[in-house]
């Protein structure tokens, strides 16, 4: 009795020991960066992968300035995993015009795991795991919350969240938290023109509850997410003569004064997602943690229709998706640790009728289950082995009528594996060094096994493959870092290599003619593909408050079967600041402000033939960023402020889409004030 | 205080156990359809133009027709041949023909006219086009006008249609295609032969 009462009354400062316990034992030997809510904050948050494009190794593909998905170490979509609140997030990522359905407010912390982490997150974790990780509600203490407003000038934006924890004190280890908010966008304007129909509109909100005690817990998250966006009107083209048009042609055909009006086409989409978790700490060393995770996500697009059509969606997508968890957290002995566990996915994806227009996609029902180990195994302070093992089968079960309007249901099934052996090092002079060699899979996706029509967004006709087996990567990370010249310098610097066996791309097969004239064909292929790169970074204090800050990224990715590059990789890509900081001006503190130079080099390394141009030149864009917080007694005031593309530079991605059609956004500033009230969180 | 923590060890189990149940497999399959098959409602499979002379004593038609939509088989294109220093009546005419009763899309595109506009572009014959017809502000659709043709000769005529151009854009109202933007509904390109 008496045991138990001490082990209740210190219950925070074991959880503190476990966090710190946990960090180092997920994923050893893999590159990890953290953007924590300061970074998140000076990001302008315009998207989760703008945010995100900050880390060295991290690119975002986009179509247009609404639409961004992040690339990790060249790989995107499907073959990077999103874990919202420890959910695998499934919102349709099979479209490169499919940007990740989440919230990027909703968390104060996000991790990108650069390296392939299927063992422990199943399929699609090829390129890397973002993870946007759940705030730890509070155990003990009164209310707190925060209030931030944001204003965006280009796009004429407006946007402001709030969140509220707090304890219930008549029950013990009881805490909640709420937390919503929203964004208005309009049309972004580039250097010479308005992007016309680029608006934006989002909502989101979440509610956690939950009970902790030093045996275990329970929480139950919910969140749910809104967005209404609009696609440039002049990207939207009729055929392959339109296309051309558009690229020789140089300026947008449509062109039209500001407006918040978001028009067809568009996308509309909601993401509901419910988590019920609960641990269990059997006895004291080893833990019981399941999670039930429900998904609902509502995909609607609308494209530019005849006889009032538009407001009718061409393409309307239901996807719920069941997951399951259980993972055993215990100890072999004194030193050896780590977990065993099984998950599940049940996933049923149907075409609401009343588009009016044959499926992109058909329907289908996956389902999945597998099992892993993963220890770790600690050699004195300075020296730690990680090694696991999955198995996975899933199961995919389609339904669709063929060009005959025969209902047919094939079926695939898929067995995968993967394994993970990882070091970490750590030298006498604090460097340190993580090394990995892993594998991770993919099944292929229905878009790549049935696709059969014309994708409007890319002006082509897209054929999909039925034979087509799981890719499978195999990845060797090198992640190297630490201080020198009396720590005067900071640097770090990772390494990859990643083969990709059964790599799916398109690849044009000619054209097909049609009563809306020529159209390029491609299909579905698979080959052998190899990625590698160098991520690096560095940061050199020159003063007691000056300091200048350097991040570079490099990926190289060739076709092993036909001897070429790969299409849409990233080019070479520095970010240089400037940076001055210091702790306490007058009232202010954490006060930093910079000068950033992002230099973007042209893409000289692409597949002759796939593309309907060359890559676009290099650029360098200037930018500044401010941040400072003010404490007000028990409360804060967090002021930042951010500038991007300031001399309003005319420039086009190589990663956006959209180059075909439109320059990129020009000069932009954002503001944003936080207001945060309450004791703020125990470090 | 014993007896506390076991039913909240209790509590948690049974947490825990619903938790796994929820987790079975849904008996629900996909075997059998939800949905009737889809009828591409915008679905275009043909595009016929007709040329009747003044006095009605002569019928041509060019005709292009792709009854299984994009893909499959190929298309099907025929044309007749124009007869020397005629004039012509013409319109076009935009059906899909996958549906019964045929579907009449030349009426959609007349009601929305302001929104549509045909082109028509001639390369190598002798064949001179003119706008007939206006939309509500007084810019023509395209859908009928009138045609010369002049002496034996032969080459092609492109059709364009385009949906939410921009009509007031130079030359767009006199049937020059290069500054109408818009997306193309439809573009077909006939043999045009003048004998």
């Amino acid at each position: 009795m008496a045991k138990d009462l001490f082990l209740e009354h210190h219950g925070s400062e074991l959880r503190d020991l476990e966090v710190i316990r946990k960090r180092p034992d997920e994923n050893v030997g893999l590159s990890r960066t953290e953007l924590d809510k300061v970074a998140l904050e000076s990001s302008t948050g315009r998207t989760l992968a703008e945010a995100l494009s900050n880390i060295p190794g991290v690119n975002m593909l986009s179509s247009g300035p609404t639409i961004n998905k992040p690339v990790i170490h060249g790989l995107y979509g499907n073959r990077i995993l999103t874990l919202n609140q420890g959910i695998r997030q499934e919102d349709q990522q099979w479209g490169t015009e499919h940007a990740p359905n989440l919230d990027p407010f909703s968390s104060d912390r996000i991790t990108v795991v650069k390296g392939a982490a299927s063992v422990q997150y199943g399929a699609d974790a090829m390129g890397g795991v973002i993870i946007t990780e759940p705030v730890e509600l509070p155990r003990e203490g009164g209310e707190r919350g925060e209030v931030r407003g944001v204003g965006l000038w280009n796009g004429r934006g407006v946007g402001g969240n709030g969140s509220l924890q707090g304890t219930v004190t008549a029950i013990r280890g009881l805490g909640w938290r709420v937390q919503g908010g929203g964004r208005y966008i309009g049309d972004a304007q580039a250097p010479a023109y308005v992007l016309s129909n680029t608006g934006m509109r989002e909502s989101g909100g979440s509610a956690a509850l939950g009970w902790h005690r030093f045996r275990g817990g329970v929480d139950v998250f919910y969140s749910y997410f809104a967005r209404e966006l609009g696609i440039l009107r002049a990207s939207h083209i009729g055929n392959l003569t339109d296309l051309r048009n558009a690229i020789e042609s140089g300026d947008p055909w449509y062109q039209a004064p500001f407006t918040y009006t978001i028009e067809a086409p568009r996308q509309s989409v909601r993401h509901h997602l419910l988590k019920v978790e609960s641990s269990y700490r059997i006895t004291d060393r080893n833990e019981l943690v399941l999670t039930y995770g429900y998904q609902a996500d509502d995909r609607q697009e609308f494209d530019i229709r005849r006889g009032g059509r538009s407001e009718r969606p061409a393409i309307d997508l239901w996807l719920v998706t069941h997951t399951g968890d259980a993972v055993f957290k215990h100890f072999i002995g004194k030193h050896v640790h780590g977990k065993v566990g099984a998950n599940g996915v049940l996933q049923r994806n149907s075409n609401l009728p009343g588009t009016g227009i044959r499926p992109l996609i058909p329907d289908f029902q996956k389902s999945s289950g597998g099992v892993f180990v993963l220890e770790h195994m600690p050699l004195g302070d300075r020296l730690e082995f990680e090694a696991g093992a999955r198995l996975e089968v899933s199961r995919l079960e389609i339904g669709k009528y063929d060009n005959n309007d025969a209902y047919i249901t094939p079926e695939h099934a898929f067995v995968n594996h993967a394994f993970s052996v990882g070091v970490n090092r750590t030298f006498a002079d604090s460097a340190h060094l993580r090394a990995n060699v892993s594998s991770a899979y993919r099944p292929p996706q229905v878009s790549e096994l049935y696709s059969e029509g014309l994708h409007h967004g890319s002006a082509a006709i897209e054929i999909g493959d039925p034979s087509l087996a799981s890719e499978r990567s195999l990845k060797a990370t090198i992640d190297l870092n630490g201080r020198a010249l009396k720590s005067k310098l900071e640097w770090g610097a990772t390494v990859y290599f990643d083969r990709i066996a059964n790599y799916i791309y398109l690849r044009p097969q000619g054209y097909q003619l049609t009563i809306r004239g020529a159209f390029p064909e491609f299909a579905y292929v698979a080959t052998d593909a190899l990625l590698w790169g160098l991520d690096l970074s560095g940061e050199f204090a020159v003063g007691p408050h000056w300091a200048l800050r350097s991040r570079w990224s490099f990926v190289r990715g060739r076709d092993r079967k036909l001897d070429e590059w790969l299409f849409q990789m990233p080019s070479d890509r520095g970010v240089n600041s400037l940076v001055w900081r210091s702790q306490k001006v007058g009232g202010w503190r954490a006060i930093e402000a910079s000068a950033i130079s992002t230099l973007v080099f042209e893409q000289t390394r692409f597949p002759v033939g796939l593309d309907f141009t060359t890559p676009p030149p290099g650029y360098q864009l200037l930018g500044f960023s401010f941040s400072a917080s003010k404490p007000l007694g028990k409360n804060e005031l967090r002021i930042g402020i951010q500038g991007s593309n300031l001399l309003n530079m005319t420039y086009r991605d190589y990663l956006d889409r959209f180059r075909y059609f439109a320059d990129a956004r020009g000069s932009d500033v954002s503001v944003m004030v936080r207001y945060s009230w309450g004791a703020p969180p125990a470090h | 205080m014993t007896t506390n923590t076991r039913i909240q060890r209790v509590a948690i189990l049974l947490c825990s156990a619903t938790l796994i149940f929820s987790c079975k497999k849904d008996t629900e399959d996909p075997v059998t359809p939800t949905n009737p098959p889809v009828n591409e409602e915008e679905l275009i499979t043909t595009v016929r133009i007709t040329f009747n002379t003044l006095s009605d004593a002569e019928y041509k038609y060019f005709v292009f027709t792709d009854l299984d939509g994009d893909g499959g088989n190929a298309p099907v294109i025929t044309a007749d041949t124009l007869s020397a220093d005629s004039i012509y009546n013409m319109n076009i005419e935009v059906l899909n023909e996958s549906v019964s009763p045929i579907d009449e899309i030349t009426q959609e595109i007349i009601a929305e006219g302001v929104d549509h506009q045909f082109f028509y572009q001639v390369t190598g014959a002798n064949l001179l086009l003119a706008y007939g017809d206006a939309d509500a502000n007084g810019l023509p659709i395209g859908q009928s006008g009138s045609c010369i043709a002049a002496g034996p000769s032969s080459g092609s005529l492109k059709v364009t249609l385009r949906h939410q151009l921009d009509k007031t854009g130079s030359g767009v109202s006199s049937g020059d295609i290069t500054n109408a933007g818009g997306d193309t509904d439809v573009e077909v390109t006939f043999p045009a032969v003048i004998q």
